[in-house]
């Protein structure tokens, strides 16, 4: 019999909706609310022996997942379900993380959220499957959580044929052929006819599309940069590569990054160029006398910088949506983002 | 009928199974003493301060740090022209007569250098095997810089005298009993036979200083890309000076040893034809790097191929060559496969392949980029003190991404690594 804790937020727990949000995580034995019909479905192979809640507001605060841990722990599971979440962002992004932690204490773990859920994005390496958009389609996304869940407990591989909708992740491992030799292997399958022929699936990234136009001399411009400029020193310890944070500094007043105070430690090129004039990254003169002459309204009076040289996309990502709020919030209309 | 012989190269293969340092350098029934003094004396260089050497053998709880490059100690025999051509030698066209291959001994530079990047390599352990050095006998020259002398001097002299030191020790070698004689022929250049012709694409870094490579002795950054006949390389006619990306590195050692060369030879005659080398510099501006890669395609279409092998060398701006190349080959009915290690996050859920081709869809993997690799403590370790990009002492246990394991995701196709999706 597989041993499974279920969590749920606090308005399937039956304890309240937006005003109970803040509630801290509790626990109960069996299966509780949705964890009902759940547990008919899966049993009597496997068993929802308790049940974990908390509000969604408390769930995004520092430490609450550990805390949800810490009971999902106590119950001995040998699986952990979250969900489903439907379209609901912060309960998403609490089945994300408390299924990620379980996971990472060596728990299987799988969560359900609608394919919009920001925390499809979170869940790393576990297997998130499809739900409906709302609660109205809790009847077949809980079966579906439950069949997943079935060939989960059994170690199956879980693909988009279960309603997986986050790509499972791709792990390293010795194998007796040298990559070259691999390599000729394919080309002789291409030559063969096999077109299909790879041990890399291939992947389109999402186009993005451009923002519409904005007129200059109405906005307010900030200059950020993933070229590695930071005040010499690099005080902060930017990463030279594969960065996982960005960083905030403020411009000189004069309009102008003098050589010596600011360096790049980029990685993944040359940056003698860079460090002689740093304005070869950040272009601090020419915004300078753009805003002087009233072709844009202002300058915003901070860059923002990170690293990027092997940056993880899920990183990108979260430095783009976090640059983004950043800037609405200091109102800020256009950027000018350098690439190197 | 032709008078001259075939052309071809012998390679005379002799196996290094112990190392010592030794009052003399010699090579007598697989043991390789060497003279720390002589060999010392060898890489001098007016650039070049205090030079150590020692051995670092697989099977040791031994690390070498900061990893510059690696040569396989060889030499030609008599009449054979010259061995490095174009750095020890006139830079005459090689990959003919015999060369002695002393087998199972590296010579590794290991040290600082501007733009070197932190490359690591356990001689036991799970990490062993995850490089070429890992199961090798190393000789490890550590070095400082003369005063006074300028980096790009320094970066001169250390390869150079690395060339210098390998010849050097094959040298020792040249009256030996040969442990294995084999015939190289040249490529299959005219077609005729009916197999498939195929042909190893060979990309390789161009980013100026530290991270440049050298063909014929010469930066290769503002060639066009060049047809070669594989036992070029057998002679040591490309040379590495790119120091960055310590797991995507194409050290010299495997230029030597070209993994995709070795494979596509190893089917010769059976499944295919072996047709040639091409190697392709990887610039940095988008319009090169688009006509670098119409270019090469034009050329395997002129090799008449059939299909071919991509590989690459460094990160995510390589990706793009391959990407376009791919492409460029595909369009012109020439079916590509490409090696890529993948850079997927630690967690391996990132896309995996920077930048993709359109056309071209067969990609051989050698790993993933990002994935962190656990190394145990060590007993010595020998090119450094500490290993900079964790700021630990050499010697301690180490949490590295896969990306500082010195070819650990050879994108010529050394290392046995792949990707697999989990559970």
């Amino acid at each position: 019999m597989t041993r499974i804790v279920h969590y749920i937020n606090q308005f399937f727990a039956g304890v309240g909706a937006e005003d109970a949000a803040s509630i801290p995580p509790a626990c109960a034995a069996g299966p509780v609310g949705p964890g009902r019909r759940l547990a008919a479905l899966l049993s009597p192979e496997h068993e929802i022996v308790a049940t974990v809640w908390c509000g969604d507001d408390h769930a995004t605060t520092p430490g609450a997942v550990d805390e949800i841990l810490d009971l999902i722990r106590a119950a001995q599971p040998d699986l952990v379900l979250a969900g489903p979440a439907f379209t609901s962002g912060r309960y998403g992004l609490a089945c994300a993380r408390v299924t990620v932690a379980a996971g990472d204490a060596g728990i299987l773990a799988l969560a359900a959220m609608h394919e919009d859920n920001p925390g499809v994005d979170e869940a790393g390496a576990i297997p998130v499957v499809a739900s409906g958009p709302s609660a109205r389609h809790m009847g077949p996304s809980l079966e579906r959580l439950a069949a997943a869940a079935r060939k989960l407990a059994s170690r199956e591989p879980l693909t988009g044929e279960d309603g997986r909708i986050n790509r499972p992740a791709r792990r390293a491992v010795l194998v007796d052929r040298a990559g070259a030799e691999r390599a000729v292997d394919l080309v002789l399958a291409r030559l063969g006819g096999d077109q299909a022929a790879t041990e890399i699936p291939l992947l389109r990234f999402q186009p993005v599309s451009p923002a519409a136009p904005v007129d200059p001399a109405a906005a307010a411009v900030a200059l950020l940069t993933e070229g590695g400029l930071v005040p010499d020193g690099n005080p902060d310890r930017l990463e030279s590569a594969r960065a996982t944070r960005w960083l905030r500094y403020p411009l000189p007043t004069g309009g102008e990054l003098a050589a010596g105070d600011y360096c790049s430690i980029h990685g993944g090129f040359s940056t003698v160029w860079a460090n002689e004039d740093p304005h070869r990254i950040l272009p601090l003169d020419v915004a300078t006398d753009l805003e002087r002459e009233g072709a844009v309204a202002r300058l915003h009076p901070e860059y923002l910088v990170t690293t990027g040289n092997g940056t993880s996309v899920g990183n990108a990502r979260r430095f783009g949506v976090e640059w983004a709020a950043e800037l609405r919030r200091a109102g800020i209309q256009a950027v000018i983002l350098t690439s190197t | 009928m032709r008078d001259d012989p075939p052309p071809g190269l012998t390679r005379i293969v002799h196996r290094v199974d112990t190392v010592a340092l030794g009052d003399e350098t010699q090579y007598d029934a697989g043991v390789l003493t060497v003279s720390a003094s002589e060999a010392e004396t060898v890489m001098t260089d007016p650039a070049l301060g205090e030079v150590r050497v020692s051995w670092v053998s697989a099977g040791e709880p031994a690390r070498i740090v900061k990893i510059l490059d690696a040569v396989e100690p060889r030499a030609k025999g008599l009449g054979g022209g010259g061995i490095f051509p174009g750095i020890l030698g006139p830079a005459k066209p090689q990959g003919h007569g015999e060369t002695h291959v002393l087998q199972g001994a590296v010579v590794v530079a290991a040290g600082f250098l501007p733009r070197a990047q932190e490359a690591v390599a356990d001689l036991s352990g799970p990490a062993a095997a995850l490089s070429p050095l890992g199961s090798a006998h190393n000789l490890v020259v550590e070095f400082s810089p003369a005063p006074g002398a300028s980096w790009e001097a320094v970066e001169a002299a250390l390869r150079r005298g690395l060339c210098r030191l390998a010849a050097w020790l094959a040298s020792a070698a040249l009256d030996a009993p040969p442990d294995a004689v084999e015939a190289l022929p040249g490529p299959a250049w005219q077609a005729g036979d009916g197999l498939p012709r195929v042909g190893a694409v060979t990309n390789i870094q161009t980013q100026g200083s530290y991270k440049d490579t050298f063909v014929y002795g010469q930066s290769f950054g503002l060639s066009l890309p060049t047809l070669m006949d594989p036992n070029e390389l057998e002679d040591g006619a490309v040379t590495s000076g790119q120091y960055g990306h310590p797991a995507l590195k194409n050290p010299t050692f495997l230029y030597q040893n070209h993994p995709v060369v070795a494979a596509l030879r190893d089917r010769d005659g059976r499944d295919l034809r072996f047709a040639g080398l091409v190697v392709c510099p990887e610039p940095v501006e988008q319009g090169r790097k688009e006509l670098i890669s119409e270019h090469a395609a034009r050329l395997c279409a002129a090799a008449g191929l059939d299909a071919a092998v991509v590989t690459k060398e460094g990160g995510g701006n390589a990706d793009a060559d391959m990407a376009l190349k791919m492409d460029a080959l595909e369009a012109l009915g020439i079916p590509a496969v490409g090696l890529f290690a993948e850079m997927a996050g630690a967690d391996g859920t990132g896309p995996p392949v920077v930048v993709a081709p359109t056309r071209a869809t067969a990609m051989a993997s050698t790993g993933n980029y990002d994935q962190v690799v656990s190394l145990p403590a060590v007993g010595r370790a020998v090119g450094g003190h500490r290993v900079d990009l964790v700021d630990r002492p050499a010697t301690a246990p180490l949490e590295l991404p896969t990306a500082a394991l010195y070819c650990a995701l050879s994108p010529l196709g050394w290392g046995r690594l792949t990707c697999q999706e989990t559970v």
